[in-house]
């Protein structure tokens, strides 16, 4: 029971993880029904300016600010600087796009990608840099239930994780740039119409969304302590994976596909076999989507004729 | 509008038409290969690698540490040998069409690399037509020298050496009574897991088998399956990193495993969990006054580096000073020549800490193993024996 | 008479409301697809291109391909050598894969992620047919056994994926197929090692023998790359011209009918769901014809050969092409493949791309050609300033050496600034470009001209001191450049016709 417990543990911190990468995914979807290949490298980028942070105030062994303002220098810059570059890659790629079929910004997406991985590897070079978080953040401190240990990183990963979720709904569904949103991912040259600054919008979009990348980056150095130039590909998969499983354009539906994925994953490692834990996770997620074709959370799409 | 873009691209279509003329097939070389033997020996060498892509971290160590040999044996030797560099991103298919690029270089006499078995299996066949050798740093799968490919070469020992000798280790010293050994799903580590099996059931331990992709970064899930009994867990990786999350998602779950790992994990930079056993086909090269000067100016100019990049030092000077002694007889380098000289070679020392003979399969004569383990402070410390 | 899709010309560029640059936005009257292909209307260009078109269209279809065929097939005879026509064999492969996905995606309308399993189905099924792989000695089938066998099982397979189209639409689709890509590789690697071989693959596939023992002879081999050269081209001749009969035909107009208006072409009899199985199980077989003789010239195949990697560069090839259209999924691929692994992996002919995108960008945005002459002058005067200068102030700063070899190294040495420690500089001076690229896109008119003087020649110095020393990872760059600069310039591809889409 408890080995269920820790791996639920798990499964629910990996999975937080995932879903804010998805809702940043989700997002720009959701207002330009554009699959944003290169997301996973703004995440990427977000976990290098974390590092980078990390070194400039001594390093992880040598800390010259306590730890609680170093977290949240570190949120902040990474969540400003990756908004911002969002808001440059929409402005200087995606916009002249915005009438183009939807297949075109795929491909420019995908060549931002490649731009912004190897730009990494060419400035700072292919060895893995580490945050090396038990220096400055004990393992040894965090929740002790029982048996099951939940450290310092999960609690503060899970709980970040969830006031950002909640912020993010509220920010969409109460106030007036999110009605903006919604208006302008409904239909966009009504909003246009309607006076809405639809180039103000689709930018602040993305600088949510990416600054969410960049929040995520600087959490998974913390938890998975390493930071190179390919590790965006992995987690965009499985941003784009939860996005479209929980519905795709829906924030709920998000996170609660990313939950799903780290749950599965963690659950079939622990209780069957590591080897094929990816393939039974999409096996399980084939069957999610042919049971619910619009995703778990999606509304059906109703087309007028 | 379009009309312009169309004049345009036939301009840079024009552009690139003259540069294919202007350069000899496959790429342009600076330097004619061969020249006049006795005042210069000019030679053109290839590295194959993952340079970019998912391993970036491995090929770019493999670079920097290929191009340091070369220079410091350039000035050595006053030879005059250039570096190429073809990409392969662990592809065997790209590494085929790098391989043809080479071998279509006329001007190309030996190549160090690739990194992979799986791209030794693809690209062997061609290196073998061409008659040029290839020496590589770091591909160790057993079947790849049962004489198929008559110009491989390697400077490392093969998985069956490797596997049994630390299998038997982790028998006769560690007593496990049940132990855990995770593959990452590369041919080098199934290969190893292969090797290493067998030991481990014939001395009646329970083996564990688990695996997850290289790419993976979380173990917490993997390490809440480690059990009480669970003594040791085998890691034969190429990412050290992954190896130090696994030790510290260890150290959270408040799980007293010991990490045994092959030589992927040897990375002292990267991989210091106190109490880890790693085994290595070369010394710690920081630790050894002869390399003292290598590993400086490494570390001044790349940084730190793992276990990958002195290998690949090791077989570029093998090549090199098989051209210098091709020139210093008075011939041109060729790939005949280049390919017997190396067949030749007997370094009494070299970086890896042992001399370096081939058998006539390709395969190092005697490659020495050397075990360490990775005291309290981090640091590498070599057992004896 | 053609039912190609033509490229409509740009003509004048609408003024947008806020954009400031071309394409316009909107559909425009009478620049819909549908309607100009229906009455075959096309608008030439002025001069002497459209001349060159018009000649083209009467000549027809079938003349063109035969050309472009004999084209192709005189290449090796020029003395191509053996990395050239493995590049060749790489670019026709990718078309042949590309024209596939152009079934599925272009005509169908169906977003297939997982397209390169078809292709590691067809490879691996021709490896474990035809080599020493399963059973004691293995199944040696002869090529003309085992391939109609691997395409049929690819149909078979096709089928299977198709399935879950009749349920998912769109995104959700294209999630599933992904699904099944990325499993295929997880399989191959993974599962039943001693019969798919693991990591390790299978080696030893047997070349494709053309011919039939029995009948006295023994065949003809294919064992060199100029034979698979030729092999392919047949293949890929064969299948461009039985798709273009495909696309007349009315399985062609019902996928088309379906990509557009799925609900409509239901109301009109089209059987949606068999069209879109049809559409898959095609893509299905082009793909495992592809990935057989990929096994065969490759004389091995492990599973990362068919990573989402190579899927990228097959969208990559069959988008820049021009998806909807046979001729542009051809040329789509074929491009991808001769800059990418024929001319970038070069380090000089990189060189003369990264300056050839450089002039090729100036000569189309920038309109008159005085204002261009002024530009380049600007630049090289600002150039030869900059170096004398630097060159004043400290020594040190000029002392490094172009990294291009030849005749642009020669002419550049004494324009561009290259410091002793080139990689730091480097480095700044790359983030600094990119910044620079950002910021032209904000400025407009007199002062985007007068940044863009900076901007060149500082990009120019950084080529020469660190993007030139580094040619693998330049070489990933130049590739996201380009296609960036691409679909920016012409998002509906080179031989694409600007389709217009009305979502509701």
């Amino acid at each position: 029971m408890a080995f269920f417990f820790q791996e639920l543990v798990n499964g629910v911190t990996t999975g937080a993880l995932y879903s804010l990468v998805a809702l940043g995914f989700s997002m720009v979807y959701g207002v330009l029904k554009l699959l944003n290949f290169a997301h996973g490298d703004l995440y990427m980028v977000g976990a290098f300016v974390g590092y980078f942070l990390i070194q400039w105030f001594g390093g992880p062994s040598a800390l010259g600010i306590p730890v609680p303002l170093l977290l949240i220098i570190m949120f902040v810059l990474a969540g400003g600087l990756v908004g911002g570059l969002g808001v440059a890659i929409e402005r200087f790629a995606y916009r002249p796009l915005r009438d183009a079929p939807r297949i075109a910004p795929l491909i420019t997406a995908i060549g931002i990608s490649f731009f912004l991985e190897n730009s990494v590897l060419l400035l700072f070079g292919g060895q893995t840099r580490v945050y090396n978080t038990p220096d400055f953040i004990s393992l040894s401190s965090g929740i002790t239930i029982g048996p099951i240990t939940i450290d310092t990183v999960q609690i503060l990963v899970l709980v970040s994780g969830a006031v950002l979720m909640i912020g993010l709904r509220l920010l969409v569904s109460r106030t007036g740039l999110g009605r903006q949103m919604r208006a302008v991912a409904s239909d966009r040259e009504a909003a246009e119409m309607l006076g809405i600054n639809v180039n103000m919008t689709i930018a602040a979009t993305f600088f949510i969304g990416s600054a969410l990348a960049g929040v995520a980056g600087v959490m998974a150095g913390l938890m998975f302590n390493q930071v190179a130039n390919t590790i965006g590909f992995l987690v965009g998969l499985k941003a784009f994976t939860a996005a479209v499983v929980g519905g795709i354009g829906s924030i709920p539906g998000a996170m609660l596909g990313g939950l799903l994925i780290g749950i599965a994953e963690s659950m079939i490692t622990g209780y069957v076999s590591s080897t094929f834990t990816n393939l039974i996770v999409f096996g399980i997620l084939i069957v999610v989507m042919l049971a619910r074709p619009s995703g778990l959370l999606g509304r059906v799409q109703l087309a007028k004729v | 509008m379009k009309g312009r873009v169309i004049t345009a691209a036939a301009a840079l279509g024009a552009l690139a038409v003259a540069g294919c003329g202007s350069s000899s097939s496959g790429g342009g070389t600076s330097g004619s290969g061969g020249g006049t033997a006795a005042k210069s020996c000019v030679a053109t060498i290839g590295f194959e690698g993952p340079i970019t892509g998912p391993v970036a971290v491995l090929g770019t160590e493999q670079l920097h540490f290929a191009n340091l040999a070369l220079s410091m044996d350039n000035k050595a030797n006053k030879t005059k040998i250039t570096l190429k560099q073809g990409d392969t991103q662990l592809q065997p298919s790209q590494a085929t069409t790098v391989t043809q690029q080479f071998t279509s270089n006329s001007n190309m006499v030996a190549v160090v690399g690739p990194a992979g078995s799986q791209e030794v299996e693809a690209v062997g066949p061609l290196f073998a037509r061409a008659g040029m050798p290839f020496i590589t740093g770091s591909a160790t799968a057993a079947a790849l020298t049962t004489g198929k490919y008559p110009t491989f070469f390697r400077v490392v020992s093969k998985d069956s050496v490797q596997g049994p000798q630390d299998a038997n280790y982790i028998v006769k010293t560690l007593h496990p009574k049940s132990l855990m050994i995770v593959d990452d799903q590369e041919a080098y580590s199934t290969g190893l897991v292969a090797a290493m099996t067998p030991v481990f059931k014939a001395a009646g331990i329970k083996v564990d088998h688990e695996s997850v992709p290289q790419t993976n970064v979380d173990f917490s899930s993997l390490v809440s399956k480690v059990t009480p009994s669970t003594s040791v867990v085998v890691l034969p990786w190429q990412v050290a990193a992954n190896a130090q999350q696994f030790g510290r998602d260890l150290a959270q779950q408040h799980k007293k495993t010991v990490i045994f790992g092959t030589d992927g994990l040897f990375s002292p930079g990267t991989f210091t969990i106190s109490g880890s056993y790693v085994s290595s086909f070369g010394p710690d090269i920081t630790a050894i006054p002869a390399d003292a000067s290598i590993a400086a100016a490494a570390k001044a100019k790349y940084g730190s580096f793992g276990t990958f990049g002195p290998p690949v030092f090791a077989a570029t000077h093998v090549i090199d000073e098989a051209i210098a002694s091709v020139c210093k007889a008075g011939q041109t380098p060729s790939r005949s020549n280049v390919l017997a000289a190396i067949k030749k070679t007997n370094e009494s020392s070299s970086i890896l800490g042992q001399p370096i003979q081939f058998n006539s399969h390709g395969d190092l004569v005697n490659g020495k193993f050397f075990l360490f383990k990775i005291s309290s402070s981090g640091k590498y410390q070599l057992i004896p024996g | 008479m053609s039912h190609e899709p033509e490229p409509l010309p740009a003509g004048a560029p609408a003024p947008g409301p806020a954009a400031p640059e071309p394409p316009a936005s909107g559909p425009r009257v009478g620049a819909d697809e549908w309607v100009a292909r229906q009455a075959q209307r096309r608008e030439y260009l002025p001069g002497w291109r459209g001349d060159a078109q018009r000649l083209g269209d009467r000549v027809g279809w079938w003349p063109r391909l035969g050309t472009a065929a004999a084209v192709a097939a005189l290449l090796p005879l020029f003395g191509l050598g053996g990395f050239q026509l493995q590049v060749g064999i790489n670019a026709l492969l990718l078309a042949l894969l590309a024209v596939g996905l152009n079934v599925t995606v272009g005509w169908a309308g169906l977003l297939d992620l997982g397209y390169v399993a078809f292709f590691g189905f067809g490879a691996y099924g021709f490896a474990l047919l035809s080599s020493g792989q399963i059973g004691s000695s293995g199944i040696h089938l002869p090529a003309y056994l085992s391939l109609p066998a691997v395409i049929i099982g690819a149909a078979i397979l096709g089928l299977l994926v198709g399935l879950p189209s009749r349920r998912l639409i769109g995104d959700y689709l294209a999630i599933v197929t992904l699904f099944f890509g990325e499993a295929f590789v997880e399989f191959t690697n993974n599962v039943a090692p001693h019969t798919l071989g693991g990591p390790n693959g299978i080696v030893g596939i047997d070349p494709i023998r053309i011919g039939i023992k029995f009948i006295g002879t023994e065949g003809l081999q294919l064992t060199t790359n100029r034979d698979y050269y030729y092999l392919l081209l047949v293949l890929l001749v064969v299948t461009m011209a039985g798709l273009h009969l495909l696309d007349r035909s009315r399985t062609g107009r019902a996928w088309r009918a379906v990509r557009d208006d799925p609900l409509a072409a239901a109301s009109m009899t089209i059987p949606v769901n068999r069209v879109k199985l049809m559409a898959f199980a095609l893509g299905a077989m082009i793909a495992a014809l592809a990935g057989s003789v990929f096994a065969a010239q490759q004389i091995s195949v492990f599973p990362p050969d068919f990573n989402t990697a190579y899927l990228i560069l097959i969208y990559a090839g069959l988008i820049l092409g021009g998806a909807g259209s046979i001729a542009g999924a051809v040329v789509g691929g074929l491009t991808v493949v001769v800059i990418l692994d024929g001319l970038l992996r070069s380090p000089t002919e990189a060189g003369y791309i990264f300056y050839g995108l450089i002039l090729v960008s100036l000569v189309v945005k920038v309109r008159p050609w005085r204002k261009l002459g002024a530009l380049l002058a600007a630049t090289i005067a600002l150039g030869f300033a900059a170096h004398a200068i630097a060159g004043a102030i400290s020594a040190s700063a000029v002392a490094g050496g172009p990294q291009s070899g030849g005749w642009i190294g020669s002419a550049l040495r004494d324009w561009i600034i290259v410091p002793a420690s080139a990689q730091t500089a480097g480095n700044v001076g790359f983030v600094l470009v990119v910044c620079l690229l950002i910021a032209l896109v904000q400025l407009h008119g007199r002062w985007r001209t007068a940044l863009l003087v900076p901007t060149i020649y500082l990009a120019a110095c950084v080529w020469e001191a660190r993007l030139a020393a580094e040619p693998s990872i330049t070489r990933q760059i130049l590739i996201g450049a380009i296609l960036i600069v691409m679909m920016n310039s012409r998002p509906q591809g080179l031989l694409g016709s600007r389709r217009v889409e009305v979502i509701t």
